[in-house]
């Protein structure tokens, strides 16, 4: 599979491997377990105390990865249709809230969903910005 | 029935001499047992629960020397202190005294001020020499607390403030009783304007039965104008609380609410269970103290377990059985969502620890600024607004057991993070410095403020 030498960087920034992320597309792509716009996909995978992303091509070639060791709840709401599809199901994929637990606490985050499967996928912006200051802030006394 | 744990030095509570000491476990409890063959035996409570004390020296960090030794041989700590080449830590805060004077007479008073028989009031010439030394033996980023005596009583403040930024200060925190900056809006700005960081209040309660036993005159009312003061001056403020087990032991509770009511000027609450040198009216007891597991159970039980004992971690900088903290959100309701817990363990890495902490945090709080745009709902019940919220509204609540001439200890004090700056060069643990003898003898205070002091 095709990986830029920009994303690996950024893959392997976030402590993640890139073999771990081939491994994801290609069980996604067997699976269908995955979501697409129409030009590319997202799928996800519990990997160790992480929930990771893959964010890729049809070809398989990878855009991005990510991740959070936050814990994927219920969905809370869902709001609005949009251009995502889920690939295994044919199913529409709607904006949405998800509650997320981390260290015992629990809270709401803007996410994908699909209210059938109970399925919710959270976006680069947010898993990499919002959700990553958020486990920081419990771990920081760790050093 | 009891188990020695360790060997020590401490000193003799009457010579000052350094005697032996052992640390033993009796009833879940640690004690510190020492003798002098001329003035008797001593045996005083350090700590409740004996395997959490033993458990924290996982939480140890390894140490960094200082930069330099005013004293590079000495085989006596803590007889020749400067410091010495005994020391095992590096300085993380200086406490530079520009007065003995102070416009309260309290009845306890580490720094005996107004009634040491001398008159401690440095010139800018030497307060400089002072901030030198900082800047010579400490490496960036350095912190220093301006204290006392009273700070401002001194209307040339602003100017040592300012003086002590340009010469490469980065952190400037004020230790004040609150009163002057309750009154005098004028001065407080030029404080601010000179580049003062955060005030040190001392804070003893939000009862005046307390300040009356404590400083001798009501002060809960100064104190909340000085922080309404502050808030409108921008000044974030550390309410210090001095801990008594016969005065204020049980209102540690109502004082974490008072601070969490007063987020984001109050960004924390630091309690110091009381210490005995300095003047204080009597030889203590192990009832006249409280250690710092003992504190942390009562903080639980009066928040309702809201911040539970659990909560606090040492800060590894110094001795793991010096001090202890926890940081947490304050939500819209006034509740306190605490970030820290022993459940996480011992930290990973212990090498330069309080760098890495210091980093950390700023990096942190810089990823906040970057990620977060707009103000949150209060109500709303998501991640984000978790987040922005714990950029402004957050409080840590912490502690540290000072040590005096019955407590102290070798092992804590070589390991000591906060200095005293002296006149003549020097840097010595704050608590060594304070030590006070039963007949009111000072290990350093007196021989190292009294040449630069005029007689009363």
């Amino acid at each position: 599979m095709a990986v830029s030498e920009e994303v690996k960087k950024t893959i392997e920034s976030r402590g993640l491997k890139v073999a771990d992320i081939e491994k994801l597309v290609a069980e996604a792509k067997a699976s269908k377990n995955m979501i697409t716009n129409g030009s590319k996909f997202i799928a996800k995978k519990q990997m160790g105390d992480m929930v990771v992303y893959a964010d890729f091509n049809e070809d398989g070639s990878i855009n991005s990865a990510y991740g959070h060791k936050m814990k994927i709840l219920d969905i809370v709401m869902d709001t609005s249709d949009t251009e995502w599809t889920y690939v295994k199901t044919g199913a529409k994929i709607r904006k949405g809230h998800t509650n997320l637990s981390y260290l015992g606490a629990t809270r709401s985050a803007p996410s994908l969903v699909d209210p059938a499967s109970g399925e919710s996928w959270l976006e680069e912006y947010l898993a990499a910005k919002t959700i990553a200051v958020a486990e920081m802030l419990f771990s920081q006394k760790r050093a | 029935m009891s188990d020695k744990l360790s060997e020590t030095s401490a000193l003799c509570p009457v010579c000052l001499k350094t005697i032996k000491a052992v640390k033993v476990a009796e009833d879940d409890k640690v004690f510190i047992v020492k003798e002098c063959g001329d003035h008797g035996q001593w045996k005083v409570q350090i700590w409740s629960g004996v395997e959490h004390y033993n458990y924290l020296y996982e939480f140890a960090a390894v140490q960094k020397p200082p930069l330099k030794y005013a004293v590079p041989e000495c085989n006596d700590c803590p007889q020749d202190c400067g410091l010495c080449n005994m020391h095992k830590q590096h300085t993380c805060l200086n406490v530079v005294e520009v007065t003995n004077i102070c416009n309260l007479n309290c009845p306890i008073c580490f720094a005996t001020a107004n009634g040491c028989g001398y008159r401690y009031h440095p010139s800018m010439d030497d307060i400089k020499k002072m901030f030198r030394t900082v800047v010579d033996h400490v490496k960036s980023p350095r912190v220093v607390q301006i204290s006392g005596g009273e700070p401002t009583i001194r209307d040339d403040l602003p100017e040592i403030i300012r003086t002590a930024k340009d010469m490469g200060i980065e952190h400037i925190e004020v230790n004040t009783n609150a009163l002057r900056i309750s009154h005098d809006t004028e001065y407080l700005k030029a404080l601010a304007d000179a580049g003062t960081d955060s005030f040190y209040f001392q804070f003893d309660g939000i009862d005046d039965n307390i300040y009356m036993q404590t400083r001798g005159r009501p002060m809960f009312d100064v104190k909340k104008k000085a922080i309404e003061n502050c808030g409108a001056a921008g000044v974030g403020v550390t309410l210090v609380v001095t801990v008594s087990p016969k005065i204020n032991l049980d209102h540690v509770g109502k004082i974490i609410e008072f601070a969490a009511m007063n987020v984001p000027t109050v960004k924390g609450v630091h309690f110091q269970p009381i210490t005995y040198f300095g003047r204080y009216p009597a030889e203590p007891t192990d009832s006249d103290r409280v250690t710092l597991p003992d504190l942390a159970k009562e903080i639980e039980k009066q928040t309702m377990g809201m911040l539970k004992a659990d909560n606090f971690l040492p800060t590894s900088c110094s001795n793991v059985h010096c001090d202890m903290k926890s940081l947490s959100v304050v939500l819209p309701d006034g509740s306190l969502f605490p970030l820290t817990t022993m459940a996480l363990g011992p930290p990973t890495r212990t090498d330069d620890i309080a760098d890495k902490t210091r980093t950390e945090v700023s990096k942190l709080w810089r990823f906040i600024e970057d990620t977060m745009d707009g103000p949150a709902d209060p109500q709303d019940r998501s991640w984000r607004s978790f987040v922005s919220r714990a950029k402004t509204h957050y409080l840590t609540v912490s502690a540290m057991a000072f040590q005096d001439v019955w407590t102290g200890e070798v092992e804590r004090w070589e390991r000591c993070c906060i200095h005293m700056v002296t006149p003549d060069g020097k840097l010595i643990p704050f608590c060594l410095f304070n030590c006070t003898a039963v007949n009111g003898d000072t290990m350093y205070r007196r021989r190292s403020f009294c040449p630069h002091s005029e007689p009363l």
